[in-house]
């Protein structure tokens, strides 16, 4: 990503790029699929960066990010945010490589293996108070442990899932899933399959 | 299909927290709740009754997919389109009486009744204060989004069976400029973001027509079954679900192909919706003995990712059973085995 294209996107994710010149940056993310990779993890930076608030941190966005890209500590920073960019880059890897696996017909998934930045109880147990039981059941649960073989699932039959329960989700849900399935993976199936546990939590 | 009290709402808005903005005043709401919601109630009357054309980046993983979105209301009919641009080459066409999904890389078309004949705002969910209590809504700081002043709202899970969301909204026109997915730690999972967005009195017929060419592509059609389920899977049901979720909807649904209904369960906690799928037999057991060269269909079993939600399938007696929905994986796993028959379905 030139300098320049870098700084487009920063004032994009900032909110400050002028119309014209975002119309100018649509296009050619739109035309370039390695500028669109590379927005995409500026982005996911960003994010990381901006952490739950963006008032709390005194330099703008855009240098936040800079440094971060050039390896530059960012001052501001609380230690734990500053960490977070190196736990962000990993998911991605094992994504693309999950991503390879998918060309098959059949994906094999591990089960029990999250999103990046997901967090997973290990164990899960809920009170009987918010339960919603049907007769005579067991007022607890816990969810159960995980077999140790790879699952087997046929992304393509994800699409009638999804579509059926596009019309009943909720909110932004519903919008979300409906850009899934207009998704390209690398299998032409919508759903992309779930990398392992420990290919995105590898240090 | 038997619904429960809540109707549902319009879909293929994208982004819209539709039910994000139903809130309806709960025990929690101080001013600063209020007016937040006050936002939101604002933002789903602009997503349902304005005319508007845009085209937003859609980002989740560190991929980026570009995709427009146009919406049109005329003369009570509302249409939309929601078209990649940068990737598939699909499109999704929804009118007040079907959904078509035009997928030309898979060379078949999708088309699904929808029943969505209310006017949009008579249709909007109403939430009681049940909602806050696995939900926090707030206000943060005013931001600027397409160099448009923003406000941000934000709609925090209480526990890690749920996602959040943070909206930010024109001060103008109250459209969702940007709008994140969160997890229950505020870590972003998923946003969009729009790069253009116009709101125009009229738009051309030919702005909502899809740019895919349908000559010798397969047409499926799938939804909901006049047909009910078999007996056998009338009885399955959730024995036990995460804190807030309820059965909403009980019914039977014809998945693409399939040549037997599937019973559909859909389970909401007000915002997130999981639907559970109950299949007629895995289908690991079909091809065997008759079959011998055709390569064994197995049954699924396991988790997968669906944009930024889940499906987890697993075999239950001998029937596929599958939940899916935007909710984290444990969610879907817990509610997937927590499936049983139960001889006597419940009342």
């Amino acid at each position: 990503m030139s300098e320049q294209i870098r700084e487009q996107v920063s004032a994009f994710l900032d909110g400050e790029l002028p119309g014209s010149e975002t119309e100018l940056l649509l296009k050619r993310l739109t035309r370039d699929p390695e500028l669109r990779q590379s927005f995409g993890r500026y982005a996911l930076i960003g994010e990381t960066l901006r952490g739950a608030s963006n008032a709390s941190l005194s330099l703008t966005f855009a240098a936040r990010v800079n440094r971060a890209i050039d390896g530059e500590p960012a001052a501001p920073l609380q230690p734990a945010a500053r960490t977070r960019p190196l736990r962000w880059w990993k998911p991605i890897a094992g994504t693309a490589v999950a991503a390879g696996v998918a060309a098959v017909a059949v994906v094999a998934l591990q089960q029990r293996a999250v999103a990046p930045g997901l967090p997973v109880a290990p164990r899960v147990t809920v009170q009987n108070a918010r339960l919603i039981t049907v007769p005579k059941e067991a007022l607890s649960y816990t969810v159960p442990a995980a077999p140790a073989a790879p699952a087997m699932v046929a992304p393509a039959r994800l699409t009638s899932y999804v579509f059926a329960h596009s019309k009943y989700a909720e909110g932004l849900g519903q919008g979300n899933l409906l850009s899934t399935l207009l998704s390209e993976d690398a299998d032409g199936a919508p759903a992309a399959p779930v990398a392992s546990r420990d290919a995105q939590t590898a240090p | 299909m038997r619904k429960g009290s809540r109707s549902r709402t319009h879909w293929l808005i994208p982004y819209a927290a539709a039910g994000v903005l139903s809130l309806g005043l709960g025990q929690r709401s101080g001013a600063a709740a209020d007016d937040a919601r006050a936002w939101l109630e604002k933002m789903n009357q602009a997503l349902a009754t304005r005319n508007y054309d845009g085209t937003f980046f859609h980002l989740s993983e560190g991929r980026v997919e570009t995709m427009r979105i146009v919406h049109r209301v005329k003369a009570g009919r509302v249409t939309e389109r929601l078209q990649s641009l940068d990737g598939s080459g699909r499109e999704f066409v929804r009118n007040n009486d079907e959904l078509t999904c035009y997928l030309p890389d898979q060379h078949t078309v999708l088309v699904e009744p929808r029943q969505d004949h209310g006017p949009f705002l008579g249709s909007l969910p109403r939430f009681g204060a049940d909602v806050d209590e696995f939900y926090l809504i707030e206000s943060l700081p005013a931001s600027r989004v397409l160099g448009r002043a923003a406000r941000v709202i934000a709609v925090n899970p209480k526990d890690q069976f749920r996602f959040g969301y943070r909206l930010w909204l024109d001060e103008t026109t109250a459209m969702p400029l940007k709008t994140q997915l969160c997890d229950a730690h505020g870590q972003v999972i998923e946003q969009i973001l729009f790069a253009r967005l116009e709101m125009p009195e009229t738009i051309a017929d030919a702005d909502l027509a899809p740019a895919v060419h349908t000559e010798g592509m397969r047409w499926v059609r799938q939804g909901p079954s006049t047909e009910p389920p078999a007996a056998a899977l009338s009885a399955y049901r959730a024995s036990e679900l995460p804190p807030g979720f309820h059965l909403t909807v009980s019914g039977a649904q014809t998945l693409g192909g399939a040549s037997v209904p599937a019973a559909h369960l859909v389970y909401s906690d007000g915002l997130a919706t999981v639907s559970v799928f109950v299949e007629p037999e895995a289908t690991g057991k079909a091809s065997t003995a008759d079959t011998p060269s055709a390569p064994p269909e197995p049954p699924m079993e396991g988790l997968a990712r669906v944009g930024s939600g889940f499906a987890f399938s697993t075999v239950v007696q001998g029937h596929q059973v599958t939940a899916v929905g935007e909710v984290p994986a444990q969610t879907v796993e817990f509610i997937a085995h927590s499936v049983k028959s139960f001889a006597s379905p419940p009342r």
